[in-house]
């Protein structure tokens, strides 16, 4: 009897101290990241930090300095047609065509991959309805105003249904109503089985991921899921407790599931727990046996900003740290 | 399906050409009109010969020589005698100051001369930067000198044959004076089927002209958009092929040109009236191969230029190029034997070559000028798309 033994299917992504540099900068450094399939990877970091740099090595528009970088499995420098046909790629900058309508530019895009006739009509249709311009569809792209281009050119994304899309700041310029929409319709893709890896400056966004990586200085800061994030942001969880009237939480700090007590006002304070599930109830319990009236206590949920500007804090006194040692 | 997919992203670009290029109604229209308009400016106001060299003669005293201007007025109607002067430095100061163009100062002892048996020296003096115009100075004063030579020898036969009468009583010949100094002439007679015509000379050469330039300029400039756009990136992670993106983009650029070329030569054959005595099918495939071929240099030109603006400077030196080698405006044989060669690497040169045969002898004796556009052709679009290629693939 012959057991068949499955081959796992590779990763979407996978890069392996990834570097590129440009004579004497260094846009990445040792980038390691493994992005598996069905899931939205973002990429966050401020300007100039080196997302594009990342997404770039991903799409083959630029060679790893040093390191490997795969996609399906295969080498971006050296893609088969194939396999680019089921990739798609929204640059940073305007690609489109100012002369062309919207529906013309995304037709061409979907020709370009293949989409024939029949089938490209719908799919157009689909995607400028998608990304809310079927009721502009013959409006020149020149006219169109910079949110609408940024969707004309994620329409041209999309209409070929690909498997993994690289989208550089896709949600830039767009209002947040839409921006909720379009995070709406890139879940979807995900839910069927596409891989996003997708950059932004809207720190928030991160929110929309499953696995978030932070860039900073061309250093992969971070890269785990955005809770697991928060969590080494502040070392936990946090409670985030008010008490009717002015309390000293510093008695707490003697429960074995609380590892910090932050005081944050007269009647407010923050503990810093492994888990705040588990040990919500033991700190509503110890505040009303050191004499404490519990206003409200709920788990305290920091904003992203907050999060990532902790987490880079964390990685330059790490740097600094290594240096001194060095 | 895979050749379906292939034909659709070329019809893609084919289309996108097509519909960026109607959507500037004034470009389309400066494409089309433009050469007629300028061929027919060029038919109003050349006039195709060079004025007349503006000419003081200097007659010493007592030459003999006439001493009025209407004298020399029926020489030849290249040389316009302004005026005849004994002082050759006050006309010399007229040539420098470039009042006059031509001095012509006539010996002061001719007669002596003659009769001494010496050959006398009709100096011209000439104050011109033109090469051309100065070798014409040259070519028209010998004209002059040969005409003063053939007025003396008539007035010498004259005064012979006076003498001759005088002493002896009879007339020695029956030929007069006139045809002993000059016993030919020439009567010119052109077999070619159609009459010299400026408009019908240029006409045909700037069809080839134009359609080169446009095919260069036109390609150049929409793969340099494409690539400054960053559509190049695009076209790296799509599965579009670099020899398809040349392909469509080529092949809606002939398609341009060609219906421009045919409205302009409609325009040459109907409205200024160049005549086309050639097959008009043989006359669309020689033009099709000069658009071919450029087309071929305008993509080679977007590759190597690293912006739109080198593009465009390139485009203008291959034009400037045509002008002095194609035989557009120069005669090739005016070349140097070992630099005609050269000038048949431009797409124009073959192509104003065949456009003349065919247009205005009805048939061409050079019918290698089809192989070499189509050898250009296959092999610049070949290159510029192996360098195209390589060119996304780095971008």
């Amino acid at each position: 009897m012959h057991h068949v033994r499955s081959i796992p299917p590779p990763p979407a992504v996978e890069m392996s101290a990834a570097t590129r540099s440009f004579g004497d900068f260094t846009a990445l450094r040792d980038a390691t990241l493994r992005v598996e399939a069905g899931t939205i990877l973002g990429i966050i970091g401020p300007s100039g930090a080196g997302k594009t740099t990342c997404v770039r090595l991903m799409t083959g528009g630029l060679a790893a300095t040093s390191g490997t970088v795969r996609v399906l499995g295969e080498d971006p420098q050296r893609f088969r047609r194939r396999t680019r046909e089921r990739l798609a790629y929204m640059p940073q900058q305007f690609t489109m065509y100012p002369d062309l309508t919207a529906r013309e530019n995304v037709s061409f895009m979907a020709s370009l991959y293949g989409l024939l006739w029949l089938n490209r009509r719908s799919r157009v249709r689909k995607v400028l309805e998608v990304v809310d311009l079927w009721d502009v569809r013959d409006r020149r792209a020149g006219q169109l105003s910079g949110g609408m281009q940024r969707r004309v050119e994620l329409a041209s994304a999309l209409v070929h249904e690909p498997v993994i899309l690289f989208l550089d700041e896709p949600t830039a310029g767009i209002d947040p109503l839409l921006r909720a929409r379009l995070w709406e319709e890139l879940h979807r893709r995900r839910d069927a089985g596409a891989t996003l890896i997708v950059t932004t400056q809207y720190v928030n966004e991160a929110e929309e991921c499953d696995q978030v990586a932070l860039i900073a200085e061309g250093r992969l800061v971070a890269l785990a899921p955005p809770e697991e994030l928060r969590r080494r942001a502040i070392g936990g969880h946090a409670i985030e407790v008010e008490t009717e009237a002015p309390f000293d939480p510093s008695g707490l700090t003697a429960l074995p599931e609380v590892l910090e007590v932050r005081s944050t006002g007269a009647r407010t304070f923050l503990a810093m727990v492994e888990d705040a599930g588990s040990a919500m109830p033991v700190v509503v319990e110890a505040v009303a046996a050191h004499g404490g009236a519990i206003e409200s206590a709920r788990e305290y949920r920091q904003s992203f900003d907050d999060v990532f500007a902790a987490l880079l804090e964390q990685a330059e006194s790490s740097a600094g740290a290594d240096a001194n040692a060095a | 399906m895979t050749n379906l997919q292939s034909l659709s992203r070329i019809l893609a670009f084919l289309g996108k050409e097509f519909t960026e290029t109607l959507r500037r109604p004034g470009a389309v229209l400066s494409l089309v009109l433009g050469p007629l308009l300028i061929m027919v400016l060029f038919g109003l106001s050349f006039y195709g010969y060079p004025p007349p060299f503006r000419t003081v003669i200097v007659v010493p005293p007592n030459s003999g020589l006439p001493t009025t201007a209407d004298s020399y007025s029926k020489i030849t109607p290249d040389i316009d005698v302004v005026d005849v002067v004994t002082d050759a430095e006050a006309a010399r100061e007229r040539l420098r100051s470039r009042s006059i163009d031509l001095v012509i100062i006539a010996p002061p002892d001719l007669a002596a001369q003659l009769l001494a048996g010496k050959q006398s020296v009709l100096a011209a003096e000439v104050n011109i930067s033109d090469p051309i115009a100065a070798a014409n100075a040259g070519y028209l004063a010998n004209i002059f000198s040969g005409e003063v030579n053939q007025r003396i020898i008539e007035e010498a036969v004259r005064q012979g044959l006076q003498i001759a009468v005088a002493k002896t009583g009879e007339k020695p010949t029956d030929v007069p004076p006139n045809v002993i100094a000059a016993p030919t002439r020439t009567e010119l007679q052109n077999v070619a089927a159609v009459k010299p015509a400026v408009v019908s000379f240029f006409g045909p050469a700037m069809l080839a002209f134009v359609l080169q330039h446009l095919a260069v300029s036109l390609v150049a400039l929409s793969v340099i958009r494409e690539r400054g756009s960053g559509s190049f990136e695009l076209f790296r992670v799509s599965p579009v092929s670099a020899s398809e993106v040349v392909l469509g983009k080529v092949l809606a650029f002939a398609i341009i040109c060609a219906i421009v070329g045919a409205i302009t030569t409609v325009g040459l054959v109907a409205g200024l009236g160049v005549p086309l005595l050639g097959d008009p099918l043989l006359l669309a495939i020689a033009m099709g191969l000069v658009i071919a071929a450029s087309l071929g240099i305008g993509v080679i030109i977007a590759v190597i230029s690293d912006s739109e603006r080198q593009a465009v400077q390139l485009s203008l030196l291959v034009l400037l190029a045509s002008v002095f080698f194609s035989g557009f405006a120069l005669n090739l044989d005016l070349f140097l034997p070992v630099a005609q060669p050269f000038t048949y690497l431009l797409p124009a040169t073959h192509g104003i070559a065949l456009a003349h045969d065919l247009m205005l002898f009805g048939w061409t004796n050079a019918p290698w000028h089809f192989f070499a556009l189509f050898a250009m052709a296959v092999g610049l679009i070949a290159v510029g798309s192996l360098m195209l290629s390589r060119q996304i693939a780095r971008s």
